[in-house]
C-alpha cells in the first residue's frame, strides 16, 4: 500500500470515531451541558486545538496528479502525492540551504534565493520551508496522540473492566500483567520495544500505548469493582439480565467520562514523550520533535539559528498548552475526585 | 514545614550564588601545563592488540609505544624509529619468504605498576625485552583476545597456526587454560615468523614480499605488552580488565580511568625519552624540519625544535557527547583544542577560513585530509541496480552517480570540510592523482537523464510498473542528523524522476540485512589503518565480499578484472608498474560505478594560541607529546572571557516580589475589612 | 499482618519474573548475537572473532531448550543471573557490569536527591502559597504558570538552559561533572535548575487542588470561624491533612532516584546511572540494559511494598485484610 493512502486511511479512521462521538454525545443532556461549560471556561484553548486539527486534516489527505506526464520528465516532483496543505504552498518551495525568515538571500554565502521573501520562517539546512514543515508537525503530533489513544483505552477497557466484574482467575492475570508493566520504567520500556518492534509510525504508537494503557487499566478496573457494588446494577443481576449486557448498558456509559478525562490528559503526555523519543532517534518522520532534535546544534552557531527551534518548539508548547487548560477544565467539570490519584 | 521550605529555599539560593562560575576545573589547576581535550564517545577498550576507534588509540597511544612511529610533520607519511633504534630493511630469503631484523633500545622501562610484583623480585617496574613485542604480536592471534588485525597479519609466518594451536590445547588438555599466559603462549608455541634471538633483537619473517607490514609496526596493534599486566589485570578479585588498563613504556601514564566522564594522562617521568635526553632519538625530540606550511603554523617554532619531549605535564580528557557543551567550552577558553565535531560550525569557519571574532581571539585552524573516504554503494548483486541487470544497471548507477554533486553536500553539511573525491584514494596515498576528473563525479542532469532513457527508465519511470523506479536506501544510523543527510541524496534522484526510498531501521536490523544481501543502496566510510593504496582498493576486492562471509566489500562488487589488477598491485614496492595499475583500476571503477566516491573527509581543528605545536596527523598515531601549552596567557585569556552576566538575577527576583506584593496588600486589606 | 506481608512479598515476586520473562522475550528473541558482537568488536572484526565473542558471552547457548541439558539454555541463564545479582560483563565493552552500576549510583544519587529534596519543598511552598490566595489572581496567574511550565518539553528546558545559562550569562558550566568538592556544586546547579523547573508545574498543579480540597472540608472551615489565623490553619491543620496524599505521590519516586535521570544525566555529561542507560541503548548493549530495567522494576516492587507497609502504620483506618 502507498504509504499516503495509508495515512488517509488512519485520518479517515479518527475521523469516524471523532464524528461518532460528536454525534453521539450531544444527545445526551449531561453531556450537552458538560460541552457547554467546557466551551464556556476555554474558548481560546478550543479554537487553538481546532486549528491544529484543521491543518493536520489539510495534510493527511493526499492525492497524486493523474500520470499524463510520462514524457514531463523536467517536472517529476508532480508525480509525488501532495497533501491539501502543500498545495496552499508554491510547488517547489525549496532554497540550497538556510535562510533568515523573510531574507532575500542564503544565510551562509549570500546566493540569492529562488523565493526572495517568501519563506515566512525561514528555510532549514536542506532549504525547506519551516513554516510547512511545523505546519506539517501538526499532523504527526495528533497521529501520535490520537491514534495512541485509540489502541490504549479499548485495550484498557477490554482488560480492566472484565477484570473488574469477573474477578478471580482473570482478575489476577490482568493485575499481573499490569503489575508487570507497571514496574518498568516507562522510558527504557518504550526505547525496548520500539527495538524491538521497528520504528514505523504504527509501532511506536503501539508502544506508547503498551505503556500508556496500564494506569487507565487500574482504573477501569478500580471504577468497575465499585460500579458492581451499586444498587441498581445488582438489581440487574438480580433480574437475570446477562452480564456482558450489564457491562455493555450500564458500566461502560459510566465510565465515559473517565474515558474523555484520560484522552485529554494522557494525549499532552504522549507529545511529548515522542519529543523525547526522538532525542533517542526513535521519534516519528517529520514530528517537532525530530525538528527540535535537528536543530540542536544550530544553537552553537553564530549567529544562532534559531527560527528552526523556535518554530518546533513554540508550535509543540502551544498545542500542549492548549490541550492542557482544557484538559483542566474537563476533568473540573466531568469529575475533580476520581482521577485526581493518577495526575 | 513552611520555615523548613523557607530554609531549604535559602539553602538553595546560597548554593547557587556560592557555586556561580563556569570554570569547570579547580581553580587551583590554573596555573599548570595541562592540556584539555574532549571526546565525544567513551574508549570500548584499551587493550593495543584490540583497539580500534580514534580515541582508544587518542588515549593508548600516549601510554604504550611501538616500535616505528611517523615523522610528525613531513607528508607523505615518513616512518621514523620509536622502541627500534632504526627501520629495518627488508631481506628476501632464498624460500620467497621475507625478514625484518628489528632492535630495540637498551634502558626502556615499563612505567612502574603492581602487576610487576608477580613476577616475583618485588619491584614494581620491568625493563622492555623484544619478548615482550613478541607476546603482544602472539597475542593478536589469541582467540581469546579477539583482536580485528589478525587476518593482514597472518601474512606472518606460523602466527595463525599459533592461534589454533593455542585453542585446541585450552580445549583439551585440561588445566591447560589455568595455566599463566605467558606459559599458554610458551607451549603453544615457537612462532617461526616472530623470533626473540637477544633481549634486544626481534625477527619478524612474512610469507610472502608484504611491504605494508612495517606500517603495521607504526600501529597500537604491535605495541609491546608486559605479561604480568596481562595476567594481573583479569578482571576478578577487584582488579580491572586487561582492556581497562595501560601498562606501557610510553611518555604518559593513565592516571585516572573514569571513562565515563573524564580520564587523565600524567607525564611519565621515567620515560626512556627523559632519562636519556642525550640519545638524541626521533620519537622523543621535536623535529626540527617539516613542510612548507609548518613555518606558517608555528610548528617549527624555535622554541620547540630540538627540545626533548613530552612538554605537558598532564593530559586531561572530558566526555562530551553534545556538541553544544563542547563547542561552548572550546570558546570559553576551557578546552585547548576542538576538532570540530559532525556539525559544521560557521561560527568558527567560513569559507574554509577563520572567523575574524575568533581570528581575533587568538584562535588557529589546522585542517588536514585524513586517509579516508565516504562513499554511496551498489549492491552489486542486487537485480536492478547491479551486476545482475547488466548494462541497464550499469547506465543506471552511472546516472545516478552524475545526479550526487558531492561539492554541494560537502557544502552544506560538512562546510567544505573535506575533498570531493574522484576515486577510492585519497590525497597523500601513492596513486592519488590530483588531476584526475572522474566523468561521473561531475554533477550533469542532463546526461543522467539521458542514459536513464537509454537504460529504459525514461523520466525515472520504470515501465513494467509504469510509476516512478523503486530503490531502496538502506541505513542502520536513525538518528536525525543523519536523515538529513540522506534527505540529500533522496532530493538529487528525485530530481530523475527516481523513487529512492529511506530505510532507516536499528543497526541490528541494518546489519541484517546486509547478512541477507537484502539491500540496495548505502552510505559507508572507509578510514586508513595505513597509507598505502591496497588499504582502500581491497574494499573492492571480491575475495572480500559481504556475501562471501561478511568481508568489507559491501557492494559485493566482483569483477575478474579487477581482482587481476588488485594482485598484481598489493604487495608491490611503490613503482610505475603499481602506478600504472592502479590507474587501470581506477579507470574500471569510473565505468563500472559499484561506488558513488563522495568525499574523502577533512578534519578540522580549532586551536587556542596558547597551544603550540600542534599539527594534525590524520593518523591513530602519538601526537600529544608534542603539544605544549602556556598557562599563563591561558588562565588571563579564560578570565576575561568568562565574566558571569548577573542582573538577569536581580530582574527575575524583582518580578517575582512585583508579582507577590499587590496580593499580599490585598489580602491585608480584606483581613482588615 | 505477616500472612499479608507474605502475600504481598509473593506479589512482588511474581511481579518480578515476569519483568525477566518480559526482558528475555524482548531481547534475545530479536537481536541477533553476530550483531551485537559486530557492534562491540568492530565493523572490521573477522568472522573468527565475531565467533569467539558470541561464545564468550554465551550467546551461543540454545535459547529455550536444549534436548542434552536442559538448563544449559539462554533463558535459564538469564533467570540465573539476574535472580543471582550475577550481572555479567557489558556487551558493548566488557566491564563488569556490577562495577559500572557502582560507579554511577554516586553521581545520580548527587543529582537526584538533591533534585527531591529541593523540589518537594519549593512545590509545596509554592502549591501552599497559590491555594492560600485561592480565589485571587495569584491563584489564577499560578495555576496559569503551572500548566504553562508543564507544556514545555524537557528538551526545551535544557536546551535553553544550556544556552541561555551556560553560553549567555556564563553562570555554571554548561555541562560536566566532577566529584571534587570544591567545583560538584558548580556543575550540579545548572541540571538543578532545569530538572526543578521541569518538575514545578505538574507538582504544584497537583498539590495545590489537593490542598484547596483539604481547606474546603468542614474542620477547616470551622477553625476559622473560630478565628484561628489564616497562615495558622494552613500550617496547622491544612498542610498535615494533606500531607497523606502527597507522600504516596512522592514515596513512588524514592526507588527512581536510583536509576537516575536519563535525558538530564546524558545532556549535562553527569557519568551516573541515567548515563549509562542512554549509552546501553545508543550501543544496543542488551546486557546492560536487562540489568536497568530489572533493577528498576526490583526498586518499584520493593517501593510499592514498603509504600502499602508505611501506610498501614501511620493511618490506623488502612486495614489490611
Amino acid at each position: 500500500m502507498e504509504a499516503h493512502v495509508a495515512t488517509n486511511l488512519v485520518v479517515l479512521l479518527l475521523l469516524v470515531v471523532a464524528g461518532f462521538l460528536a454525534w453521539r454525545l450531544p444527545r445526551n443532556r449531561y453531556w450537552r451541558e458538560r460541552l457547554v461549560e467546557i466551551r464556556r471556561r476555554r474558548p481560546l484553548a478550543l479554537l487553538g486545538i481546532a486549528l491544529y486539527v484543521g491543518v493536520a486534516l489539510l495534510d493527511a489527505v493526499s492525492w497524486r496528479e493523474e500520470l499524463a506526464a510520462e514524457s514531463e520528465a523536467a517536472s517529476p516532483g508532480l508525480l509525488e502525492a501532495r497533501s491539501a496543505l502543500e498545495r496552499l504552498f508554491p510547488a517547489d518551495f525549496q532554497e540550497a540551504s538556510y535562510s533568515a525568515p523573510l531574507a532575500e538571500r542564503e544565510f551562509y554565502g549570500g546566493a540569492p534565493l529562488r523565493h526572495p521573501r517568501r519563506h515566512l520562517l525561514g528555510t532549514d539546512i536542506l532549504g525547506r520551508d519551516v513554516l510547512l514543515l511545523t505546519l506539517q508537525g501538526a499532523r504527526v503530533a495528533l497521529l501520535v496522540g490520537g491514534l495512541t489513544c485509540l489502541i490504549a483505552i479499548p485495550l484498557a477497557l477490554l482488560a480492566g473492566v472484565p477484570a473488574g466484574w469477573f474477578g478471580g482467575r482473570l482478575d489476577d492475570l490482568v493485575f499481573f500483567v499490569v503489575s508487570t508493566l507497571a514496574s518498568m520504567p516507562s522510558i527504557l520500556l518504550l526505547i525496548a520495544l520500539v527495538t524491538a518492534i521497528g520504528r514505523g509510525p504504527l509501532q511506536v504508537c503501539f508502544a506508547l500505548a503498551v505503556t500508556g494503557w496500564v494506569g487507565f487499566c487500574r482504573l477501569a478496573r478500580g471504577e468497575t469493582l465499585k460500579l458492581r457494588e451499586l444498587d441498581y446494577v445488582q438489581a440487574a443481576r438480580a433480574l437475570g439480565v446477562s452480564e456482558w449486557r450489564i457491562l455493555w448498558r450500564h458500566i461502560l456509559p459510566n465510565l465515559t467520562h473517565l474515558v474523555v478525562i484520560t484522552f485529554v490528559l494522557t494525549f499532552s503526555q504522549l507529545v511529548l514523550s515522542e519529543a523525547v523519543l526522538s532525542w533517542l532517534g526513535l521519534g516519528l518522520d517529520g514530528s517537532w520533535g525530530q525538528m527540535i532534535d535537528q536543530a540542536r546544534d544550530e544553537l552553537s552557531r553564530d549567529p544562532v539559528i534559531g527560527w528552526n527551534l523556535g518554530a518546533a518548539s513554540g508550535a509543540l508548547f502551544v498545542l500542549i498548552l492548549c490541550v492542557n487548560r482544557v484538559g483542566d477544565a474537563v476533568r473540573d467539570v466531568l469529575d475533580p475526585r476520581t482521577v485526581r490519584e493518577r495526575a | 514545614m513552611r520555615r523548613a521550605a523557607w530554609i531549604s529555599l535559602a539553602v538553595g539560593c546560597g548554593l547557587l550564588l556560592l557555586a556561580c562560575s563556569n570554570n569547570p576545573y579547580p581553580d587551583t589547576d590554573d596555573a599548570l601545563r595541562v592540556f584539555y581535550t574532549a571526546y565525544s564517545e567513551p574508549p570500548k577498550t584499551l587493550d593495543p592488540q584490540v583497539a580500534y576507534s580514534t580515541v582508544d588509540h587518542d588515549v593508548l597511544s600516549n601510554v604504550y609505544e611501538t616500535l616505528l612511529e611517523y615523522h610528525y610533520l613531513k607528508r607523505p607519511y615518513r616512518l621514523i624509529p620509536g622502541l627500534a633504534v632504526r627501520v629495518p630493511e627488508a631481506e628476501p630469503q632464498p624460500d620467497g619468504t621475507v625478514r625484518y631484523r628489528f632492535t630495540l633500545r637498551r634502558g626502556v622501562w615499563f612505567a612502574e605498576d603492581p602487576a610487576f610484583s608477580l613476577a616475583g623480585d618485588g619491584i614494581g617496574r620491568r625493563e622492555l625485552r623484544a619478548s615482550d613485542v613478541a607476546f603482544g604480536i602472539l597475542r593478536i592471534a589469541d582467540p581469546a583476545v579477539n583482536s580485528p588485525v589478525l587476518v593482514p597479519l597472518s601474512k606472518i609466518v606460523g602466527l595463525a597456526a599459533f592461534g589454533k594451536r593455542l585453542q585446541q590445547l585450552r580445549e583439551q588438555e585440561p588445566g591447560f587454560a589455568a595455566l599463566r599466559i605467558d606459559e599458554q603462549y610458551r607451549r603453544a608455541g615457537p612462532v617461526a615468523g616472530v623470533g626473540v634471538t637477544d633481549p634486544d633483537r626481534l625477527e619478524i619473517v612474512t610469507e610472502q614480499p608484504y611491504p605494508q607490514i612495517l606500517y603495521w609496526f607504526a600501529m597500537p596493534f604491535t605495541s609491546p605488552v608486559p605479561w604480568e599486566a596481562v595476567a594481573w589485570y583479569d578482571g576478578e578479585a577487584g582488579r580491572p580488565a586487561f582492556s581497562e588498563v595501560a601498562v606501557g613504556t610510553g611518555p604518559f601514564r593513565l592516571t585516572r580511568y573514569d571513562k565515563r566522564s573524564r580520564i587523565v594522562l600524567d607525564r611519565n617521568p621515567d620515560w626512556w625519552g627523559t632519562q636519556h635526553p642525550e640519545w638524541q632519538a626521533p620519537s622523543a625530540t621535536y623535529p626540527s624540519e617539516g613542510m612548507p606550511e609548518d613555518a606558517a603554523r608555528g610548528t617549527l617554532d624555535p622554541a620547540l625544535v630540538g627540545r626533548p619531549l613530552p612538554f605537558l605535564d598532564r593530559i586531561e580528557m572530558r566526555l562530551e557527547k553534545e556538541t553544544i557543551p563542547a563547542f561552548a567550552k572550546f570558546t570559553q577558553g576551557y578546552y585547548d583544542r576542538s576538532t570540530i565535531p559532525k556539525e559544521s560550525f560557521d561560527q568558527a569557519v567560513r569559507n574554509g577560513a577563520l572567523s575574524p571574532e575568533m581570528a581575533a581571539r587568538g584562535m588557529r585552524l589546522e585542517r588536514a585530509v585524513r586517509p579516508g573516504v565516504y562513499y554511496l554503494g551498489f549492491n552489486m548483486e542486487d537485480r536492478v541496480v547491479g551486476s545482475a541487470a547488466g548494462e541497464r544497471g550499469r547506465l543506471l548507477r552511472q546516472a545516478m552517480s552524475l545526479a550526487v554533486d558531492g561539492q554541494e553536500f560537502l557544502r552544506i553539511f560538512l562546510n567544505d570540510r573535506g575533498i570531493p573525491a574522484q576515486s577510492p584514494l585519497p590525497p597523500g596515498i601513492f596513486g592519488y592523482d590530483e588531476e584526475y576528473r572522474n566523468p561521473f563525479r561531475t554533477p550533469d542532469l542532463a546526461r543522467a537523464r539521458a542514459l536513464l532513457v537509454e537504460a529504459g527508465y525514461a523520466g525515472g519511470i520504470d515501465p513494467e510498473t509504469r510509476r516512478p523506479l523503486r530503490i531502496t536506501f538502506d541505513t542502520g544510523d536513525t538518528s536525525v542528523q543523519s536523515r538529513l543527510r540522506y534527505l540529500f541524496f533522496i532530493e538529487a534522484w528525485k530530481r530523475l524522476g527516481l523513487d529512492v526510498e529511506l530505510a532507516a531501521t536499528d543497526y541490528n536490523q541494518f546489519r541484517d540485512k546486509v547478512r541477507r544481501g537484502a539491500y540496495q543502496l548505502f552510505m559507508w566510510g572507509w578510514i586508513a589503518d595505513y597509507p598505502d593504496p591496497e588499504n582502500f582498493l581491497f574494499l573492492l576486492w571480491s575475495e572480500l565480499a559481504q556475501s562471501r562471509g561478511g568481508g568489507p566489500n559491501t557492494a559485493n562488487f566482483a569483477d575478474p578484472r579487477y581482482d587481476a589488477l588488485f594482485h598484481q598491485m598489493k604487495n608491490r614496492e611503490n613503482d610505475d608498474r603499481r602506478l600504472a595499475r592502479i590507474a587501470e583500476m581506477r579507470a574500471l571503477l569510473e565505468h563500472e560505478r559499484p561506488w558513488i566516491e563522495l568525499f574523502h573527509p577533512e578534519d578540522y581543528a580549532l586551536v587556542h594560541g596558547w597551544l603550540r605545536g600542534f599539527a594534525p596527523m590524520g593518523l591513530p598515531v602519538p601526537t600529544w607529546k608534542y603539544y605544549d601549552v602556556e598557562p599563563d596567557p591561558r588562565a588571563a585569556r579564560r578570565a576575561a572571557w568568562n565574566q558571569p552576566v548577573r542582573w538577569p538575577l536581580a530582574v527575575a527576583a524583582g518580578l517575582a516580589v512585583a508579582l507577590l506584593i499587590p496580593g499580599i496588600v490585598t489580602w491585608r486589606r480584606e483581613r482588615r475589612a | 499482618m505477616s500472612a499479608w506481608l507474605l502475600r504481598r512479598l509473593a506479589w512482588g515476586a511474581v511481579t518480578v519474573l515476569g519483568v525477566l520473562g518480559f526482558l528475555f522475550v524482548l531481547f534475545f528473541a530479536t537481536a541477533q548475537p553476530e550483531d551485537v558482537a559486530r557492534r562491540a568488536i568492530g565493523e572490521k572484526a573477522p568472522p573468527e572473532a565475531i565467533a569467539q565473542w558470541i561464545a564468550n558471552h554465551g550467546y551461543d547457548r540454545p535459547r529455550l531448550w536444549n534436548p542434552e541439558d536442559p538448563l544449559d539454555t539462554m533463558l535459564f541463564e538469564h533467570y540465573r543471573r539476574m535472580l543471582t545479582f550475577d550481572f555479567g560483563r557489558s556487551d558493548a565493552d566488557d566491564v563488569p557490569i556490577s562495577q559500572r552500576l557502582r560507579g554511577g549510583a554516586g553521581p545520580s544519587l548527587a543529582l537526584t536527591v538533591p533534585l527531591f529534596l529541593l523540589g518537594l519543598p519549593l512545590a509545596l511552598a509554592v502549591a501552599l502559597l497559590v491555594a492560600f490566595f485561592r480565589e485571587t489572581y495569584i491563584d489564577r496567574v499560578g495555576v496559569v504558570l503551572a500548566v504553562v511550565a508543564m507544556s514545555i518539553s524537557i528538551l526545551i528546558y535544557i536546551l535553553g538552559g544550556q544556552y541561555l545559562i551556560g553560553v549567555l550569562l556564563r553562570w555554571f558550566p554548561i555541562s560536566g561533572f566532577a566529584a571534587d568538592p570544591s567545583v560538584i556544586a558548580r556543575f550540579l546547579a545548572l541540571p538543578l535548575l532545569v530538572g526543578l523547573l521541569n518538575g514545578i508545574g505538574s507538582d504544584v498543579r497537583l498539590y495545590r487542588t489537593i490542598f484547596v480540597e483539604e481547606t474546603s472540608r468542614d474542620y477547616v472551615r470551622t477553625a476559622f470561624a473560630k478565628g484561628a489565623g489564616d497562615g495558622r490553619v494552613m500550617a496547622r491543620h491544612v498542610l498535615p491533612n494533606a500531607m497523606i496524599p502527597i507522600l504516596t505521590h512522592e514515596v513512588v519516586r524514592i526507588p527512581f532516584l536510583f536509576t537516575g535521570a536519563l535525558l538530564l544525566e546524558s545532556f549535562f555529561g553527569i557519568p551516573g546511572l541515567g548515563s549509562i542507560t542512554v549509552d546501553a541503548i545508543h550501543a544496543n548493549d542488551f546486557a546492560t540494559l536487562r540489568v536497568m530495567v530489572y533493577l528498576g522494576a526490583l526498586l518499584f516492587v520493593a517501593g510499592q511494598i514498603l509504600t502499602d507497609l508505611a501506610y498501614t502504620l501511620a493511618d490506623p483506618r488502612v486495614r489490611l485484610g
